[in-house]
């Protein structure tokens, strides 16, 4: 297209359209068009279910048989149901358990894999891996590595003279091994995030305290920490988060049973127990509803200390 | 002191890494040992390149047809989603019009609401639509990938803002804009999206556990979890199992880990 072609096209158009009315009309229509098929999906599957999930709990619905509105019954079986009480004390000793040792893990992991140096990069790349594959895939090595006689884990143990663990097969001991799993599964992430907001920092305000004479240790507590809080607030976070949404970890390492003992039945394994093994959708509903709850909670709790504690630049 | 520092450090390292990778080499050397090498004390480190085991157990069950609905369901999520990405994202860049916070803080809200809580009632919609146990239940409810269009917007925002009223003086259209110019300068941004919802695909679990039920529909890992309940002390069996569902990942991985990478260090940046 010509030049002037371009320019007579370009006042057609603003001579034709002298009032912003109708230009601005059409294009609020065409952003309705380009926006109407993520809200169709997000209206589907995410808001209308959101709310539905919440009705359902106050309901005794059956798929395929009756549904009749059934008050506060479901809330109050859930909370005079032993069961449920564990599940829900389980998540929590699992977040607390995972939030702590994710963040002092991925700081040291980043602390020890910054550096451009190849070495360091594909050791990166190895501990990010297993944030790309399945779990149960990798639930499979890794029950193998707990087993309590061919384990490569009591191998070690024996080797250095303590005494072999139940591992899965202890209820005292089946929680921390689900949490170190998980911890292999998800902490490339945490270090690769904290890598690449290292990777951001001034490089002045480093060289300064290396000039003064501030060792590494120094600058890693005294300024790259303090500087790169935010990430580790958002780690803090989503570490949180995930963890009382626990499921695939523990379903594929208890073998879907949440034992032994129930020492490994978190919430969100109980509630598909329940409406998917015994058929108590209501029942279920209501308790994913206090599961949805208490994680509103606690981030909101989560957010509320770490902005305390947050360095924002 | 400085070079012994250097040496044990990349030393401490590269033992973390391969240690990082030992419960799937475990699995690896399980699978391809001589059934006398599995149970022993101390535990086999080197494979027998055995791979009777293997062909066994891929003959024992449905393996190709769980890969073949996994990536059927991986190909129809990405197509859905990368369309409704583009289109979502392209508005909220390049259209002004009325509303556009709500639309924002609609999308915002999505990531408040945790997936769990969405099992059930979108189960029992699937129910309504007599969807249960199809693969297309498997795939449309992530036909929006709020990822996506966080990733594509913020993308979008660094392109200069020139093109868009070169084009426009051009008598470029904005869906024309789209197609010639957004979707060239976005190929590898949506490259990165489609990967994700790929792996995620291929790693998703309580959704298809609960949607399917026949071994028709259902994908490569509802499969190995099935096996691992029913035949928990098949290990061999398993292992080998386990490397079907795990080594087109690491494939995967080695073959993209740059656009990988970048979509896990940039995805800290939507909920930040």
């Amino acid at each position: 297209m010509s030049v002037t072609d371009a320019f007579l096209r370009w006042t057609a158009q603003t001579v034709a359209e002298p009032s912003p009315g109708p230009s601005r009309l059409r294009e609020g229509l065409l952003a309705a068009c380009l926006l109407a098929p993520v809200f169709l999906f997000l209206v589907a599957f995410v808001y209308a279910p959101a709310v539905l999930a919440f009705a359902l709990a106050f309901l005794n619905f059956h798929p395929g048989g009756t549904t009749a509105y059934a008050g506060l019954s479901n809330f109050h079986a859930a909370l005079s149901d032993p069961l449920f009480w564990r599940s829900m004390a389980n998540t929590g000793l699992y977040a607390l358990m995972m939030v702590p040792s994710t963040l002092v893990l991925s700081v040291a992991l980043a602390a020890l894999l910054q550096s451009n140096r190849r070495l360091f990069r594909f050791t990166q790349s190895l501990v990010v891996l297993p944030y790309v594959t399945p779990a149960v895939g990798t639930a499979i090595g890794w029950l193998w590595m707990y087993n309590p006689n061919f384990g490569i884990l009591n191998a070690l143990l024996r080797d250095v003279g303590l005494r072999p663990i139940g591992w899965l097969n202890s209820p005292h001991w089946a929680m921390p091994a689900v949490v170190l799993y998980s911890l292999w599964h998800g902490i490339g992430f945490d270090v690769l995030i904290l890598l690449s907001a290292m990777s951001q920092l001034p490089e002045g305000v480093l060289e300064s305290a290396r000039v003064d004479g501030a060792g590494p240790w120094t600058r890693l507590f005294r300024i790259t920490l303090p500087l790169i809080s935010p990430t580790l607030f958002f780690i803090a976070v989503m570490t949180t988060i995930g963890s009382l949404q626990a499921f695939a970890q523990v379903y594929a390492l208890s073998l879907s049973s949440g034992g032994p003992e129930n020492a490994t039945l978190t919430a969100l394994l109980y509630i598909y127990q329940q409406a998917f093994t015994n058929g108590q959708f209501s029942y279920a509903a209501a308790m994913a509803a206090m599961l949805v709850v208490c994680i509103f909670a606690v981030t909101a709790l989560t957010r509320w200390i770490g902005h305390r504690l947050t360095f924002y630049q | 002191m400085r070079t012994i520092g250097h040496v044990l450090r990349a030393a401490l390292a590269l033992a973390l890494g391969l240690a990082f990778l030992l419960p799937i080499y475990i699995s690896f050397v399980t699978s391809l040992d001589r059934p006398q090498d599995v149970f022993v004390y101390p535990p086999h480190l080197v494979p027998d390149w055995n791979f009777s085991v293997w062909v066994q157990t891929w003959r024992g069950n449905t393996w190709m047809l769980a890969i073949l609905n996994t990536v059927v369901i991986a190909l129809a999520t990405i197509a859905i989603a990368l369309t409704t990405t583009v289109l979502c994202a392209y508005a909220l860049v390049y259209i002004p019009f009325r509303g556009k916070a709500v639309v924002w803080t609609a999308l915002l809200a999505v990531l408040m609401i945790p997936e769990q809580a969405l099992l059930i009632p979108n189960f029992v919609t699937m129910a309504k639509l007599h969807l249960v146990d199809t693969r297309i239940a498997q795939i449309i409810p992530y036909g929006a990938s709020i990822f996506g269009v966080f990733l594509l917007r913020q993308h979008l925002l660094t392109l200069p803002r020139e093109y868009h009223d070169a084009a426009k003086i051009d008598g470029c259209g904005h869906l024309a804009f789209l197609w010639r110019i957004v979707l060239p300068l976005s190929r590898p941004i949506l490259f990165t999206v489609a990967l994700y919802i790929f792996i995620g695909c291929w790693n998703s679990l309580i959704w298809p556990l609960m949607v399917t039920s026949s071994p028709r529909v259902q994908p490569i890992e509802v499969l190995l979890s099935t096996f691992l309940t029913q035949d928990s002390s098949n290990w061999q069996g398993l292992s080998a199992a386990a490397m079907f569902a795990t080594l087109p990942m690491i494939a995967l991985f080695v073959l993209f880990r740059k656009p990988i990478l970048r979509g896990l260090s940039k995805s800290s940046g939507i909920n930040g």
